[in-house]
């Protein structure tokens, strides 16, 4: 177990390594950069042009060394904690980027487990009442919640949480709160604003969930081990805990790794349309000015977090089923 | 006082004359003026003595706002209000709202004196005198002298590092900077040998030149008043390259990123970027009082809550915001008028003075050679206007409310002719095809898309700001009727800053903005934006840069017509009233002849949300960046709440 998990740590290296060179150079694709289109904003106001600014910038970054050179030093800033400056904002990103990310993780962890608690007991559900009329209920709902466009039901769930409860719309606490410090209050403003764009994450996420399981699980039901345990006595919930379901959830966790992925760019643009202080918002306009450093942290930030979401399902598979376990040890 | 001898000099005079008439009254006013009560936001800190009495913070002679010629009530102090913008840049809306300026426009359009307690002009128009408020104090409490003129004068635009290429241009006539002299403490004065008509707008405008900075706080990052030791270690401290970055990077009183730079104006930032809400607090040394002697502003803070565009009506229909035109567009006011019923606020419509609602600006200056001759020949730019159906875009987005019109002055306007808004507007495919056949653009493809000259498709991308979904809106129905003259729109979304740099530097063949801004210009109103002087105007940056950096960067005007322009420029700033008048309308006639920019759609009313218990908004009121301010010429700061 151990050389497994060493195994696919170590692993992690060359990902993240490969990754960040992709991501900078398609930071770096498009032409021009946010200093060449400063220079020239700057030069033609007439009123604040300031070249030792560009000169302190371009040399900064090394903006004029060959690319690779420029990689260099931003990756190996990267792994001192430097990510760099923010052209945008005048800032280092880290400065800019502030409560966000910890925003980010509460709204996708909590639309991963949204997705869990609701897809878990309506997919054994379904496979156990197979072509039952809550069988199609909940299939239904699922795919409803697949089929409509996030930023629509953002926008209806908004507008009724505004008439229903009377709670603010867009952002994930109430105006006041924003820039103080945490609070008891604060945080239940949090709660109160954040249900919604989990909701709307999670359910485009749950119908695949929901199918998934089900289909897993009735795979299993009607394999001979389970007819035999029946056959024997034991209780239809204690055979369907202990059994069938534990083989069914393997693919259902090795979905750990793709879901996260998921979630974080499904909510960029739920982000985007309800004025989420997140980092999807920052990352768009971030990539629309060319800012290219907080761009760069940004996917570096959600490409990391694939990565362990991957790790974690590795493990969490590995301690379920043994197989897998043993052929990463020992086969190859 | 002044007899008028030069015709020209008219609108000098008329700001002049509404210098003494203020002055006048001030001097009145000011003895009849009584002991006023503490403004309740500062009580405990004046009464902890850690701020001094209102009498002791205002300048001797405060700038006493007109109520009755204003039509307003005296209010009551206290509250916040809150309004919505659409990111966190746009904070320099307070800048624009406050509206605190040298001399500022008041609700009919003259100039009047704001911030200085008179201006003088003599009669060639060519010295400035400004007279600063005796006692006037900056938010900090340091005294506003001529100290701080002559440090952006000296220490600011004319140091080399600061400023390398020098003063703005309208402290230029020609090629002659500004005199610059101190009088005295109060008394500052800039001449020139010619008259300056830019002089007095630019002081005015809604984003102003500042050209005075708070001298004291600055000193203490510039080189020539800190010891270069210090200044390097606080250069260091921040990871700077030089002083004369920190020294920008403190100074920005448009962009309000330092939150401790002192100001004049009527609400103090006190958030830092970034930031999904600011909140600006009074400033305790505001010079503004009501016919009463209160101290102005009557609310206490202003909120800006940053959200996203789409979401800004709903917001406004949850009754989340006090006072929004930002973002609110007639297509919302079904919605916002439906939601009235439940909350507590008015939705009135605000006049435009835009020419134009929406203009698309073929760049003339794009470096792609083959769309540059082709954007370049005025049958193509004609043929692409006959080619809109401009009723059709008014009926399915305006409720047929707004008014099909070229990108040009409004009717009330003195300058305005009718062929101006006319030409070329009638939607009739059939002569588009024959002018763009007659160009030889006549081959076709399968499809039938017509050939560029050298082969490739007629598709015109055209680039938007992003900000405007009706912009897109506009391009899909234009689009549609492009298609019929064998040419294809693809539309592409930016934003701004980028579509603006895409401009500069040649990369965009055509965007669609809105249209001009100042619809009601009058002759002596500087024509800017119908000739080649600004990097801004989409249809010729590189043309605009030329000029405004002073031939160092961008291209010299090469069309005939935008020479001609350009002479006609000259023309009106040597000229006296009647030259002015008739350089303005050779100017619009030939923008009329050539459609530089092709407008859309004009006179679209903008929806003003308020809330029902706030006083002083005018109910019907022109909704303009320039001159106007938006808000800011009904002087925000007389607004109150009345609950």
């Amino acid at each position: 177990m151990l050389t497994y998990l060493a195994r696919r740590l170590f692993v992690m290296i060359p990902t993240l390594f490969m990754i960040s060179v992709l991501v900078f150079v398609i930071i770096q694709l498009p032409p021009g950069d946010f200093l060449t289109t400063y220079l020239n904003e700057l030069q033609a106001q007439g009123e604040a042009v300031d070249p030792a600014k560009i000169e302190f910038l371009k040399r900064q970054y090394g903006l004029d060394q060959p690319i690779y050179i420029q990689y260099a030093e931003w990756a190996w800033g990267l792994l001192q904690g430097d990510l760099g400056f923010s052209f945008e904002y005048n800032l280092p990103v880290s400065d800019v980027v502030g409560d966000r990310l910890w925003l980010s993780l509460v709204l996708n962890f909590s639309t991963v487990i949204f997705i869990y608690i609701v897809s878990f007991p309506i997919g054994i559900y379904s496979a156990t009442r197979q072509y039952s009329w809550g069988d199609y209920g909940f299939t239904l709902l699922g795919f409803l919640g697949l089929a409509m466009p996030n930023f629509l039901f953002a926008l209806i769930l908004l507008y009724y949480a505004n008439v229903v409860f009377g709670t603010s719309i867009g952002g994930l606490m109430d105006p006041e709160y924003i820039n103080q410090g945490w609070s008891l209050a604060k945080m239940m403003s949090v709660v109160e604003h954040l249900w919604a764009p989990v909701v709307v994450i999670g359910t485009s996420g749950t119908a695949a969930m929901i199918r998934r399981l089900r289909a897993n699980l009735l795979d299993e039901l009607g394999k001979q081990y389970v007819v035999t345990a029946h056959a024997k006595g034991l209780s239809p919930t204690k055979v369907l805990f202990k059994y069938p379901l534990r083989m069914a959830l393997n693919p259902f966790i090795a979905d750990i790794g793709n879901i996260l992925p998921q979630v974080v760019s499904g909510s960029v643009l739920v982000s985007v349309v309800m004025s989420l202080p997140t980092t999807g918002p920052m990352l768009l306009t971030a990539l629309q000015s060319q800012d290219m450093y907080l761009a760069g942290s940004f996917l570096m930030f959600l490409a990391l977090l694939t990565v362990v979401g991957m790790f974690v399902s590795d493990v969490l598979l590995a301690w379920l089923d043994p197989r897998i376990r043993l052929q990463g040890g020992v086969g190859n | 006082m002044i007899s008028i001898l030069n015709p020209s000099m008219s609108r000098m005079h008329r700001a002049f004359s509404g210098l003494v008439m203020t002055t006048g009254f001030l001097a009145a006013s000011v003895l009849v003026a009584p002991a006023h009560a503490e403004v309740p936001y500062f009580e405990d800190a004046v009464a902890s003595g850690s701020l001094p009495a209102m009498n002791d913070r205002l300048p001797e002679h405060p700038h006493v706002i007109d109520f009755a010629g204003e039509g307003k009530e005296i209010g009551k102090y206290g509250g916040e209000f809150v309004t919505i913008m659409g990111r966190s840049k746009d904070i320099r809306m307070a800048v624009v709202y406050g509206y605190a300026r040298l001399i500022g426009y008041d609700q009919d359009l003259n100039l009047r004196p704001d911030i200085l307690e008179a201006l003088d002009v003599n009669e060639e128009g060519n010295v400035f005198t400004l007279h600063i408020r005796k006692g006037h104090k900056w938010s900090d409490g340091e005294p506003f002298t001529a100290e701080d003129f002559r440090y952006y004068w000296e220490d600011i635009v004319n140091n080399d590092e600061l400023f390398p290429v020098g003063p703005p241009r309208f402290l230029f006539v020609g090629n002659e900077p500004a005199t610059f002299e101190i009088l005295d403490e109060y008394t500052v004065r800039y001449s020139w040998s010619q008259p300056n008509p830019f002089f007095l707008t630019e002081l005015a405008a809604t984003r102003p030149p500042f050209i005075y900075r708070p001298a004291h706080y600055l000193k203490q990052f510039h080189e020539n008043y800190r010891d270069a030791d210090e200044l390097q270690a606080m250069v260091e401290e921040r990871g700077l390259r030089s002083w004369a970055v920190l020294h920008t990077d403190i100074d920005r009183p448009y962009k309000l990123s330092n939150i401790h730079r002192p100001s004049l104006e009527p609400w103090l930032i006190t958030t830092e970027e970034p930031s999904d809400r600011f909140v600006f607090v009074r400033n305790p040394y505001y010079h503004r009082v009501d016919p009463e002697g209160n101290q102005l502003p009557y609310i206490d803070r202003m909120i800006f809550n940053i959200s996203n565009a789409k979401l800004v009506p709903a917001k406004v229909g949850a009754g989340e915001v006090d006072l929004q035109s930002r973002i609110l567009s007639l297509k919302d006011y079904t919605f916002l008028k439906q939601s009235e019923a439940n909350q507590n606020y008015d939705v009135r419509l605000w006049d435009v003075g835009a020419g134009a609602y929406a203009a698309l600006y073929p760049n003339l200056t794009c470096s792609d050679p083959v769309w540059r001759e082709v954007l370049r020949d005025v049958r193509f730019r004609r043929a692409l206007s006959l080619a809109i159906n401009r009723t059709e875009i008014n009926r399915v987005m305006f409720f047929g409310l707004a008014q099909p019109t070229n990108n040009t002055v409004l009717p009330k306007s003195p300058l305005f002719k009718p062929e101006y808004r006319e030409s070329y507007t009638d939607f009739d495919v059939k002569a588009a095809n024959q002018l763009l056949d007659a160009m030889g653009l006549d081959e076709r493809n399968g499809e039938g898309i017509r050939l560029l000259p050298d082969g490739r498709q007629m598709e015109i991308i055209v680039e938007t700001s992003g900000e405007n979904p009706e912009h897109d809106d506009m391009l899909e129905l234009v689009g549609d009727s492009w298609r019929q003259v064998g040419i294809k729109l693809f539309v592409k979304g930016l934003q701004r800053e980028v579509m603006r740099n895409r401009a500069y530097t040649g990369e965009t063949i055509m965007s669609i903005f809105n249209g001009i801004d100042n619809g009601l210009a009058t002759p002596n109103t500087a024509p800017d934006e119908f000739v080649p002087v600004l990097q801004d105007s989409l249809q010729w940056p590189k043309w605009g840069q030329y000029y405004q950096t002073d031939s160092e960067a961008g291209e010299a005007p090469d069309m005939p017509a935008a020479k001609e322009l350009m002479e006609q420029y000259r023309k009106w700033q040597t000229s006296n009233e009647a030259g002015q008048k008739q350089a303005w309308q050779a100017i619009l006639d030939i923008n009329s002849e050539n459609m530089f920019s092709i407008g859309l759609i004009g006179n679209v009313p903008q929806p003003v949300v308020i809330d029902k218990d706030m006083r002083n908004v005018p109910k019907k009121g022109i909704h303009s960046w320039e001159p106007g301010a938006f808000f800011g010429i009904y002087r925000p700061d007389t607004f109150w709440w009345d609950r």
